[in-house]
């Protein structure tokens, strides 16, 4: 199978005075594209760094990143914001929306910065928000909110949409909702698009292609999952 | 509470720039507040102090000559505790260049007393001369060195005894056509009676009486029987020293109907030295309180929005200190302790040094053209008690925002403010023609109408900074403007000879001979106006060619010969107009004669009537010139025979050219503290909508944003409110300027505010500069945005 992430002994190290914290300690890991993959693990385990990482929010500092054959590792901040635009769809446990922008004009946002980007109406209708185009954030509900955020997700079409605890702030009904819209993402483009979602949640093991444990900086396990069930099949 | 102690330390070195911005906006505030004030109150109270100390008179009498009788009579009438008689002329000091002495005889000095610098006390019985301290400090002129001066032929050479100033002279020009003091050409010098020259009186009697045409001075000393040559020394003035100032009018009642040697008797409201500092200190007041009060109220409300901002940031965090269970009073009392130990420490600091730098600076300033010899700056209660205002207000800010918190119960404090909105139906934003608008457009303009508070707190702030840049300008442009208006329009002519009184008709042909029959006349005049008399000055123009007039426009205007001419401002003062009637007379002359005006001219710096010499002598009155205006070139020339001063416009005008120069430093130090402030205030407000908006640029960055987008986007909005604010701030600086011109000035001036197209084009970019090198800055810390972090900063 063709991979979409490759990462060769990479490193994050964070640095506090004369302490130092090794958040990623010399990781090998490679995604195959396509893939609903899960990262688990603990707080603290540095799963949000590993997800950072492959976003191109944060740089390793030893080794190096693949995506998709290119070494983002070395990118300077401009090609970072490029890789981003092009690449990388994000979706935060806060939402991360702009406040002072409708719904529409939210998803409208990626149009300035992606070549080709998904048509907004069609987004937004895909993650059933068509009535309320016209509403600010603060006139939705959080289920709703995460639902732009996918919408603006969506838009920019990327290869990878990188999710950390999205449906931590949300009940469990109206997250399985936002779980089925990550799931849609991985069958677009002929299902080569692959969704990373970073969970504390277990539950999320039995409906990923590929589970990837980590813990205390390390990956402990990659488990391939044959036969991972429907999102509705699970107790949540 | 060591742990909130410690808290209250770490916001303030984690928010410092913040803090520091707080800081310098009270401290600014409170520092042009206390230095001005300090300045205006230190200089009418130095001048309280003088006239005090050293008895300045309380009424002042003219005449021709007030003989020994008339001085004991004087001083028999009730209220009057002393007076002292004067002899003033003017000489012309020699071997200097156009300088003009008004040169004073006296017999005592306990009235209007000398300051000593540096010499000797006055003595009656001493040969010598005191002179003005400051002409001595500019010519060089020390104690014990001799100068000489010459009235008519008549030339003295003394010793100066001592450098003095004197209470009636704190403000003296050498003309009506200067407004501030040089202390180069014109000084005042006293001498005991004694020293007047001999020669002179005895020419005087051998002029006046045939027999003694040619005698010797001794033949006539022993001629006359029982002389004694003090009977012959002529005074025209006397000073006089009440008991009681609140029966100041039936004193001067007492004296007109009583001694009627007293041709004027005026108080010290009517002397010119008394009046110019008085109004100098009023000017001051009302371009303080204007100046002051506006920077402080920008100053003040800026640190109030950002206070306010800042609790409300903290709310999570006043949530969790409530959960906790911590006391109520303790969480206002942590709070409120950031607005107030900032303030407190501001406040202090600018109250000090304001007084000791900017109060001192502009009184030391002032204090060059005003000889006042002991001044300091002085603070009053009012000061203190704005300083404390201050930090009342920014504490109770701190208090109210903080304790509005507290009223929620403690987990829906926890929570992040959710802002309230109006449904989008109401937004008028997401209408038609905004939608055609660029989104980063749109998310500015939602932007502002959601934070009304803090863009209205911009839009003040940079108003007020363009309305000082502009006020700064102004001054200096509408003080050029009254230059030109003065010497180019007014003043057509070269030199100016004022002319003895006492000319003869021999030496008045000579001089039109040689420098033209242009001349005038000014008679100090009283008016009745209802039930009122009032003291003005008419001039009796014969030299229409030189000495112009201007109308409403500052357009020229023709004299004609039908009746009186009063300038503007003095005909809005007395209630009359074109068409009314006046009734007047001459100081000397009993008869009053009533005149109709027939226009109105404008005039910079003297308010008064005007006619010319063919009205004049149709009221069946003599003309007689008191002064020559001349285009020829007198440079050369120090003394002419009926000549009292030689005035050379050019000079005047390099004076009063030299006195632009000391306010253009003042007005410099003034714009660099407005942009300080400016730059402060933009400064604030940047940082204040940055870190609120610091997720959004983190968020747009995730989303693949590049720094250059971001920055276009932020530095957007404040280049609207920037250019708004410019908008309303330069008329608004117009108008400011105006009314310091109006308001402030004293009645004797007519100017308004001038301010030309260049220095409206210099406040703009000014502001530009400070608003651009601010966004600068700000917009480089876009780049140091770190995702992640303000990213969970928002969780």
């Amino acid at each position: 199978m063709e991979k979409i992430v490759e990462l060769k002994k990479v490193s994050k190290v964070y640095t506090t005075g004369e302490k130092e914290f090794k958040a990623i300690d010399n990781i090998d890991l490679s995604i195959n594209k396509g893939e609903f993959v899960v990262i688990l693990g603990p707080s603290g385990a540095g799963k949000s760094t590993l997800l950072n990482l492959i976003g191109g929010m944060d740089t390793p500092t030893k080794g190096s990143i693949k995506i998709d054959g290119e070494d983002i590792s070395k990118y300077d901040e401009n090609k970072l914001s490029d890789y981003r635009a092009e690449n990388i769809g994000f979706i935060f446990q806060f939402y991360n929306i702009l406040p002072t922008l409708t719904v529409l004009e939210n998803v409208d946002v990626v149009k300035d910065i992606v070549k080709d980007p998904i048509d907004s109406f069609e987004a937004i209708k895909d993650v059933g928000l068509s009535k309320h185009i016209n509403k600010f954030p603060n006139q939705l509900s959080g289920g709703e909110q995460q639902r732009v955020s996918i919408a603006r997700a969506i838009a920019k079409n990327p290869k990878l949409l990188l999710c950390d605890e999205p449906t931590g702030a949300l009940d469990s009904k109206t997250g399985v909702e936002v779980l089925k819209l990550l799931k849609k993402q991985c069958d677009r483009n002929d299902g080569s698009n692959t969704v990373i979602i970073v969970t504390h949640n277990s539950l999320f093991a039995d409906i990923a292609d590929t589970v990837i444990r980590v813990k205390n900086g390390k990956i402990e396990s990659v488990e391939k999952n044959s036969s991972p069930k429907k999102i509705d099949e699970v107790k949540w | 509470m060591r742990s909130l102690n410690k808290k209250l330390y770490r916001d303030i070195k984690f928010n410092k720039s913040q803090f520091i911005t707080i800081f310098l906006m009270i401290f600014l505030g409170v520092f042009v507040f206390s230095g001005i004030h300090s300045y205006m109150d230190g200089m009418r109270i130095s001048g309280e102090n003088y006239y005090e100390e050293n008895n300045f008179e309380d009424l002042f009498l003219v005449g021709e000559n007030f003989t020994k009788e008339d001085l004991e009579n004087i001083k028999k009438i009730e209220n009057i505790k002393d007076a002292e008689r004067k002899f003033t002329i003017v000489t012309t000091l020699l071997d200097h260049d156009d300088v003009t002495l008004e040169t004073n005889f006296i017999e005592s000095n306990h009235i209007s007393k000398f300051y000593i610098v540096e010499g000797e006390a006055f003595s009656r019985e001493k040969d010598g001369v005191w002179i003005d301290s400051y002409l001595a400090k500019n010519l060089g002129l020390t104690v014990g060195e001799k100068i000489t001066f010459q009235y008519k032929n008549y030339e003295m050479t003394k010793k100066i005894l001592g450098l003095i100033t004197v209470p009636d002279h704190v403000y003296a020009i050498k003309s009506e056509n200067e407004i501030f003091p040089t202390h180069q050409d014109y000084g005042f010098v006293y001498l005991s009676i004694d020293q007047f020259p001999k020669n002179f009186i005895f020419d005087e009697l051998r002029s006046k009486n045939a027999l003694l045409r040619n005698l010797e001075n001794q033949e006539i000393e022993s001629l006359i029987s029982d002389f004694h040559i003090e009977d012959y020394y002529i005074f025209n003035s006397v000073m006089i020293d009440v008991d009681d100032v609140s029966k100041l009018e039936d004193t001067k009642e007492d004296i007109e109907s009583n001694i009627s040697s007293a041709i004027a008797v005026t108080d010290r409201n009517s002397n010119i030295s008394y009046n110019s500092y008085n109004s100098e200190v009023e000017e001051g007041d009302t371009y303080s309180s204007v100046f002051t009060l506006l920077f402080l109220f920008i100053a003040v409300l800026s640190v109030v929005t950002t206070m306010n901002r800042f609790v409300r940031g903290q709310r999570t965090q006043i949530g969790t200190l409530k959960a906790l269970g911590i006391k109520r009073n303790k969480i206002i009392l942590h709070y409120i302790s950031y607005g107030f130990y900032i303030s407190l420490v501001a406040s202090i600091l600018g109250v000090v040094l304001g007084n000791f730098t900017l109060g001192q600076f502009f009184l030391n300033m002032e204090m060059t053209y005003f000889e006042v010899p002991i001044y300091s700056t002085k603070l009053l209660p009012i000061v203190y008690v704005l300083a404390i205002g201050v930090v009342l207000v920014v504490t109770l800010v701190t208090y109210l925002s903080c304790k509005k918190i507290l009223k929620e119960p403690a987990s829906l404090a926890l929570r992040v403010e959710v802002p309230k909105v109006k449904s989008t139906n109401f937004d008028i934003t997401t209408k038609e023609i905004f939608k055609k608008l660029s989104l980063s457009s749109r998310w500015n303009l939602r932007d502002i109408t959601r934070n009304k508070g803090r863009t209205l707190m911009a839009i003040v702030g940079i108003v007020g900074c363009t309305m000082l840049i502009v006020c700064a300008f102004g001054l200096l442009d509408s003080m050029n403007s009254y230059l030109d208006w003065e010497f180019e329009k007014l003043s057509n002519f070269r030199y100016k000879l004022s002319l003895n009184e006492n000319y003869t008709e021999e030496e008045f042909e000579l001089l039109k001979q040689k420098y033209g029959d242009q001349t005038s006349k000014t008679y100090g005049i009283e008016i009745k106006t209802g039930g009122n008399k009032e003291t003005n000055v008419l001039t009796i123009n014969d030299a229409l060619n030189k000495l112009r007039y201007t109308d409403h426009n500052k357009e020229y205007m023709e004299l004609s010969d039908d009746g009186i001419y009063i300038t503007e401002k003095l005909s809005k003062t007395l209630g009359l107009t074109v068409g009314d009637e006046i009734t007047w007379h001459i100081f000397g002359d009993d008869n009053w004669y009533t005149s109709k005006i027939v226009g109105l001219n404008r005039d910079p710096q003297n308010q008064q009537l005007n006619a010319t010499r063919k009205f004049y002598e149709s009221l069946g009155l003599n003309y007689r010139a008191d002064c020559i205006y001349t285009d020829e070139d007198l440079s050369d020339v120090e003394i002419l025979d009926g000549v009292d001063t030689i005035q050379s416009i050019n000079n005047l005008k390099e004076g009063m050219e030299g006195m632009l120069d000391t306010m253009k430093s003042m007005v410099v130090l003034l714009i660099v503290v407005s942009a300080i402030l400016g730059f402060v205030i933009i400064y604030n407000l940047g940082i204040l909508s940055f870190s609120e908006k610091n997720y959004q640029f983190a968020t747009l960055k995730v989303l693949g944003f590049k720094n250059q987008y971001i920055k276009k986007i932020f530095v957007k909005q404040n280049i609207w409110i920037t250019i708004l604010a410019i908008a309303i701030g330069l008329p608004l600086g117009f108008l400011m300027t105006d009314y310091i011109f109006k308001s402030a000035l004293s009645d004797s001036y007519d100017f308004n505010a001038n301010i030309k197209l260049i220095s409206y084009v210099y406040s703009i970019i000014g502001t530009f500069v400070v608003s651009f090198i601010v966004n600068k800055i700000l917009s480089g810390k876009i780049k140091t945005i770190d995702m992640v972090t303000s990213l969970k900063g928002n969780e």
